[in-house]
This record gives structure tokens, sequence and C-alpha cells, in this order.
């Protein structure tokens, strides 16, 4: 009777192993369609775009596949797949054929170069002309910018006349400013606003997302986060301005394989750029918001955008 | 960069003052709203991730227990390997592993079957080896071969521990499984490691009860198989 | 391949970074360790010592035991928020079924002849454990804590995705110490892992009194054999 049991058992076993590991398919990370006729993607090969492991590159990375596949195309998107090192590995190796870049970081990170760029157009240039050394291209770059920002509280802005970091320099006693841990030592961070404007806070370290709290509970007096950040829209906080660009310029442009960009035809190129040139800084917030605050899923939020756009 | 009228921004239907925003402990409409698309899949993900794991840890184990019980000397150098790579912590040795096998579902199993093999294989080496000595003899003077004593008087008697031994392994795969999801992105550690940035508390829970929830199941689930293919053996052996 | 090569020279290049993390992480494991067996322990020895709760006892450690590490911390960090105390409270709930279930099955594995003798000879029942109970129940409870330790020091890493310091902030920051940082924080954290087994096999064999030497070796069918790590 053991013997039968245990046969029964084994079968069993083997069959539910088998239907596992034969049964999994690419799962809800990726997705494809296939293409009606007479659209632009209609018969091109498909393309594999991936995005790095933050909510912002998630929603790029479903903004520019849903809007590719409205059009036709066969694109499977790969999101959240890691940080920036290993989404240029996975794009050099082959796995994917393009993925949303910062063009600073793309210099600094991807690049090495940590010469700063003089203007948003000159980050964006070198950082394509190291790509097109590589095999591959930027295509138009957003108008909005993902960068690290200092605000206040508006009353506070108002108080003290401040409109540009440098204006700290002009409030008596310290000023305490909550961030990143990385923000005390970084070149894009409290060194370079001392050596560009003079000014030195009191550091308070917290983990990215609870510096808004701390604003807002009087802990600290400014802090310093991310220009797209969801909390930003409506302007409910003041940013002051950095006009030595401490900070960077950070443009998005999609990195694409060269030799996917032609197979693709003229109209892959086009409507990616079409996508670009809808991502405002309010337009952003309002999606990172979405996301980040009331938890929404970012193909759901990113399909909604495009078609309120008539991208989709 | 193509300059553009400014964009149609959606209401994307945000409530500041949904049970959501305010991250409150537990969100009944967004666990609701959400199981389809993160739970579910999820949860089906960490299973599969499971059941492959033990399945071709079993396989091994046993195998290898087989050649162990035959020969002696292998139990030491087997015992020692197994040990090795079960005291790595497994954040370490999933990171260890992408450079060699890559970002893949074949890592995380990789390194979720070395987790199995050490309790295995001891489990069912010692499980074999307490069979009582009289029992055997027993046996052997009923006239049974070596093959058929193996298969219908020690096999049957070391299911026990064989069985502890299974439990002990899918409740830690379970485990594991879930810290799997940083380097794939899959699995019931998916919906937690999302949620950890923002500290949301709705997530957080229902997915780690989920995986609680599973390992559970998945316990009381060998239980009753141990008692179905050894009924014998319940009350008095290994809880 | 050469990543490995890569890693150990940011081994090389960052090794004060290296120690402090894991001084940040042995000094978890430790507080976490101290607190798990100032519960455990007690609560163990004198339930072995009453015979009693077997029931509540095993059934409750096996629930458990069966919680995944990372589910927990998740749990801590909902009601317990970011930090040191969130993880410590998670590793201290990880580590006490070990500890509590061995030093519950070795006080009440004793042999019941030899506490009649005993308290036959006119021990107090404090005498009846601290002189003949623990000695013996010695070789279990000991296998409970190693256990615990190593189990404790392979989940501590997780801190570092909430906040909690130590070696684990490296491995969550591959993009300020990239993949050979993360790579060599890995290495690092096997090798503490490893060094915490051996070292206490090695303290276990010291403590365990000559007699009981044969028995050090916990057997497989047991709460001793439930060893986990994160």
């Amino acid at each position: 009777m053991f013997l039968r049991r245990a046969l029964v058992l084994a079968l069993v076993a083997a069959v539910a192993v088998a239907a596992a590991g034969c049964g999994s398919s690419k799962k809800s990370n990726t997705s494809s369609t296939a293409a009606p006729s007479g659209q632009p993607g209609a018969g091109k090969p498909a393309v594999t775009l991936g995005s790095k492991n933050f909510p912002e590159e998630v929603l790029l990375g479903e903004l520019y596949g849903q809007a590719l596949r409205a059009k036709g195309y066969k694109v499977t998107i790969k999101g959240n797949i890691g940080a920036t090192e290993v989404v240029d590995k996975a794009l050099t190796s082959g796995k994917i054929d393009g993925y949303p870049e910062y063009t600073g970081i793309g210099l600094t990170a991807v690049a090495g170069d940590t010469k700063t760029p003089a203007s948003a157009a000159d980050a964006y240039n070198k950082f394509k002309a190291f790509e097109e050394k590589r095999g591959f291209t930027t295509l138009a770059m957003t108008p909005f910018v993902d960068t690290n920002t200092i605000i206040v509280k508006p009353d506070y802005a108002q108080g003290h006349q401040l409109k540009t970091i440098a204006d700290f320099k002009n409030v008596n006693g310290t000023v305490k400013l909550a961030g990143p841990p990385e923000f005390a030592t970084r070149d894009q961070g409290l060194p370079g606003l001392k050596k560009a404007y003079g000014v030195t806070f009191k550091f308070k370290p917290l983990a990215i997302g609870l510096q808004y709290g701390a604003l807002d509970n009087g802990d600290v007096q400014t802090a310093t986060v991310f220009t797209t950040d969801g909390q930003l829209q409506g302007n409910k906080y003041t940013e002051l301005t950095d006009p030595k660009n401490v900070f960077g310029y950070q443009n998005v442009t999609p990195v694409i394989s060269k030799k996917v960009v032609s197979a693709e035809g003229p109209a892959f190129t086009q409507t990616l750029n079409a996508v670009s040139a809808l991502l405002s800084t309010e337009a952003m917030r309002r999606m990172n918001a979405a996301v980040v605050l009331d938890k929404q899923d970012p193909a759901a939020v990113a399909s909604s955008f495009l078609k309120a756009n008539n991208v989709k | 960069m193509i300059a553009a009228a400014a964009p149609v921004i959606p209401n994307f239907g945000g409530n500041p003052n949904s049970c959501v925003r305010r991250n409150e402990t537990f969100c009944w409409d967004w666990v609701s709203s959400h199981w389809g698309s993160t739970l579910r899949p999820a949860l089906i993900d960490h299973l599969e991730l499971t059941v492959v794991a033990v399945g071709i840890g079993f396989v091994i184990a046993f195998a290898l227990a087989l050649l162990a019980y035959r020969y002696r000397w292998l139990e030491t150098p087997v015992i020692g390997v197994s040990a090795f790579f079960f005291t790595i912590p497994s954040i370490a040795l999933f990171q260890l592993l992408v450079p060699i096998t890559g970002i893949t579902r074949t890592t995380v199993e990789i390194a979720l079957v070395s987790y199995t093999l050490l309790v295995l294989f001891r489990n069912t080496v010692t499980g074999l080896r307490e069979v009582p000595e009289d029992v055997r003899e027993s046996a052997r003077a009923m006239g049974l071969t070596g093959r058929q004593i193996f298969l219908r008087v020690e096999l049957p008697l070391a299911t026990p521990a064989i069985f502890a031994g299974l439990r002990v392994v899918v409740v830690t795969v379970i485990g594991l499984a879930t810290i799997a999801a940083y380097i794939i992105d899959q699995g019931l550690g998916k919906p937690i490691f999302d949620a950890i940035g923002t500290q949301f508390k709705t997530e957080l829970l229902s997915a780690s009860a989920l995986a609680i929830a599973l390992a559970l199941a998945a316990d009381t689930l060998l239980v009753l198989v141990q008692r179905f293919v050894s009924p014998w053996a319940s009350a008095r052996r290994a809880v | 391949m050469g990543e490995f090569g890569s890693a150990f020279t940011f081994m090389a290049d960052n090794a004060h970074l290296l120690l402090t993390k894991s001084i940040e992480t042995i000094e978890l494991s430790a507080a976490a360790m101290g607190i798990a067996l100032a519960i455990g322990l007690p609560i163990g020895v004198w339930l072995g010592h009453t015979h009693r709760a077997s029931f509540l006892v095993i059934n409750a450690s096996n629930v458990l035991r069966a919680l995944p590490s990372l589910a927990v911390i998740a749990l801590g960090l909902a009601f317990l928020g970011i930090g040191f105390v969130n993880v410590m409270f998670a590793l201290v709930v990880l580590a006490v079924p070990v500890i509590l279930t061995n030093a519950y099955a070795a006080v009440d594995g004793v042999n019941p002849d030899v506490v009649d003798a005993a308290r036959a000879m006119g021990m107090t029942p404090l005498e009846v454990i601290t002189r003949v109970e623990m000695p013996l129940a010695v070789p279990l409870t000991f296998a409970g804590i190693r256990t615990a330790a190593v189990y404790v020091v392979a989940t501590a890493p997780l801190a570092g995705f909430v906040g909690g310091g130590g070696l684990g902030d490296i491995i969550v920051n591959q993009p300020q110490y990239r993949l050979s940082g993360v790579l060599a924080a890995a290495i690092v954290i096997a090798v503490l892992a490893l060094a915490t087994e051996l070292l206490l096999a090695l303290v276990q064999r010291m403590v365990t009194p000559r007699a009981l030497r044969g028995e050090t070796e916990a057997p497989a069918i047991g709460p001793a054999s439930r060893e986990i790590v994160a």
C-alpha cells in the first residue's frame, strides 16, 4: 500500500513540477500584441523596451511602449529591470533594444564623462555622440527634466524673499535642509551648492520621499527633492532657481539601437518623438503622483495619458 | 527638442483623502482592485518558483542520499558542500550568481535548489539509517531481497523523516523566494519591495499575509500528504 | 567573471567602508540575539522543566518558523517604520522560536530518572534546573542558539532595504556602489555567516560536557533540524 501511494504521489509531484516549469510564460511585466494591418507598425520586427527600477522610468517605458503598440508595432515592455548599470548591460548585450535615459546620468554613469555640460543641448549632444559610437542613437529629448531641486514652503519664501538658492545667504541663523544621504557628498549636492552659491545648511539625511513630511511639519526649513515628484504638483511648494545649474541637466531621451531604428521605419521615430514632446514637467508630476501617491498601476496611468492626448 | 503645446493631463482619479493617500493600515479597495494585476500574479509566480525548486532539489538530494546510504564515505563531503551553500545568506548568493547566470529565473532557481539540498539529503539518509536493525533482520529472515527490503521496509519507515525535511524545505524556500523578487521582479517579494519605498502599508500587509498564508498552507498540506502515504506513523514521530 | 575581480578591487579600495558596515551588521545581529536569548531561554527552560504546554509550544513554533523573513520585516516596516528598531524586532521574532523550541525540547527530554534521582537527593527545583537539567540540555539548546545566530546574521543584511544600516546598505545601493561593490558586500556577508557558523560550532564543542560530546550534532528529526536561513 505504501508503494502504491508513494508512486501516486511521485506522479502528482512530477506533473506539478512539469506544469510549473513549462507553463511559465513571460509574466505581467512584459506583454505584447499583434499588429492590425494598415498601420505603420504592421509587419515590422518586434521590439523590446526596458526601463530602470523606479516609478518614473517604469512610467516612461509604458508611455513609449504603448504609443508604439497603438501604431501597430509589436512591443515587449520589460519594466523595472534594475539600476542604470544593469539596464545598460541589458542594452549592450541585446536583451533590450532601447530604454529611456536621462542625459546627465547617461554622461556620468554610462559614458563616464564627469565634465559639467554647458547646457541642456550640450548634455544631449555629448550623450548622443557617445551612444552613436557604440551603435545606438538617441531620439528627441523631453521638455521635462528630472533633477534635484530645492524647495521651501511658499510663506517661508515670501517671508525671507527667497527666489534663488543664493538668497539663502541672506537668511539669519542656521537653515536645516533635508535630503537623501548621498546629497551630502555629491558634487550635485551640498558641496556643489557651497562652491557655486556660498550657502551652507545643516543637513538632515532622510530616505527619499520622507523629506516632504519633514518640511511640512517644520522639522526642516528646506528640502532637496526631484523636479518631477508627484508631491510638487499644483505648486504646493516654492522651487528656488538654480541659475548656475549645479544640479545639471537631466532631460530624458530614448536610447535605441541604430539597427532597430532603421528596421522599424520612420514612423517609429516619429511616434516616440511625439510622446516625448508631450512630457511636460506638470504632466510627469501628475503621473508620478498617480503612481506613487495613489498607488495606481503605471501601465494604466500611461494608458490614460496617451488616450487623453489622442496617441492611443 | 520639439516644442509643443501643453499636453492634456487627464484626471487620474486620485483623491487626497482616500485611504491609500493617507496610507491607512489596510485599504480593502486597493486590494480588490489590484488583486488581478498585482497580487494574484505574484502569488502564482511564487508558487511556481517554489514547486520547481523543491522538485528539483528533492530529486537531486534523494539521488545523493541513496548513493550515500550505499557508500557511507559520500556523506561527509555532500553534507559539507551543501552546508556551505546553505549558510550563505540568500541575498548574497543571488547577487553572486548574477554575473554567472544573469538576471533570470535560472539564477534564482539554482540558488533556491542549493538551499534545499542539505536538509533533504540529511533527513533522507538519517531516516533510512534509523530503521531499526531488528526490523531489517526480520525482513531478511522472511526471505526478502535487498531491493525488496529497501522498497517495502526501509523507505516507508524513513518517510516521516523525509517529510519532516520536506516541510522545513518548502517553508524555507517560500521564505527565500520572497527575497528573490529583488533580482527577478517576480513572486510575492515584488509587491513588498515595491511598497517599501513609500511604506505603503496595505501592499506590505497584503503581500506579507499572502506569503505567510502560503507557507502555512504548504506545511499543512504536507502533513496531510504524509498521513496519506504513511498513516501508521502519524502520532508518534516528528510534529 | 571579471566582475568578481572588480569586487576584490572594491574590497581593497573600500576596506574601511566594508568594515564599518560589517560592524553595523554584527551589532544588529548581536543585539537581536541578546534579546532573543533573554526571552527564549528562560521560557524554554521553564516550560521544559515543568513539561507543560508542549502542544502549544510545538504548534506555535511551527507557525512562527514558517514566517518568511522578508514578510516579517515588511510587517515591521508597516507598523514600526524605518530603521534599526524595526529590523531588530523582526530578527527577534525570527530567532526566539528556534531558541525556545530547542531549549524546551532539550530540558523536556532530560532523562526523567536522573531528575528523580536529583530530587531524591534533596535538590531544590532551582538546583535541579541549574545543576542537572541545564548541563544535560546544553547540546540541543546550543544547537538551537547556533541555528538562530546564523539565521540572524544571514537575515540582518535585509536591514538595508528598510534603512537599518549594515552591509545591506551597499547591496541595495547599486547606483552608488556599482556591481563591484554589491558583489564585494555579498562576499563579505557570506564570509560573516560562515564564520559565525564555524565559530559557534567550536564554542558548542567547548561548552558541551565531555560526557555528552557524542550528541553534539542535532538529530535530523525534531525541532533542531529546522535550520533556516534568510
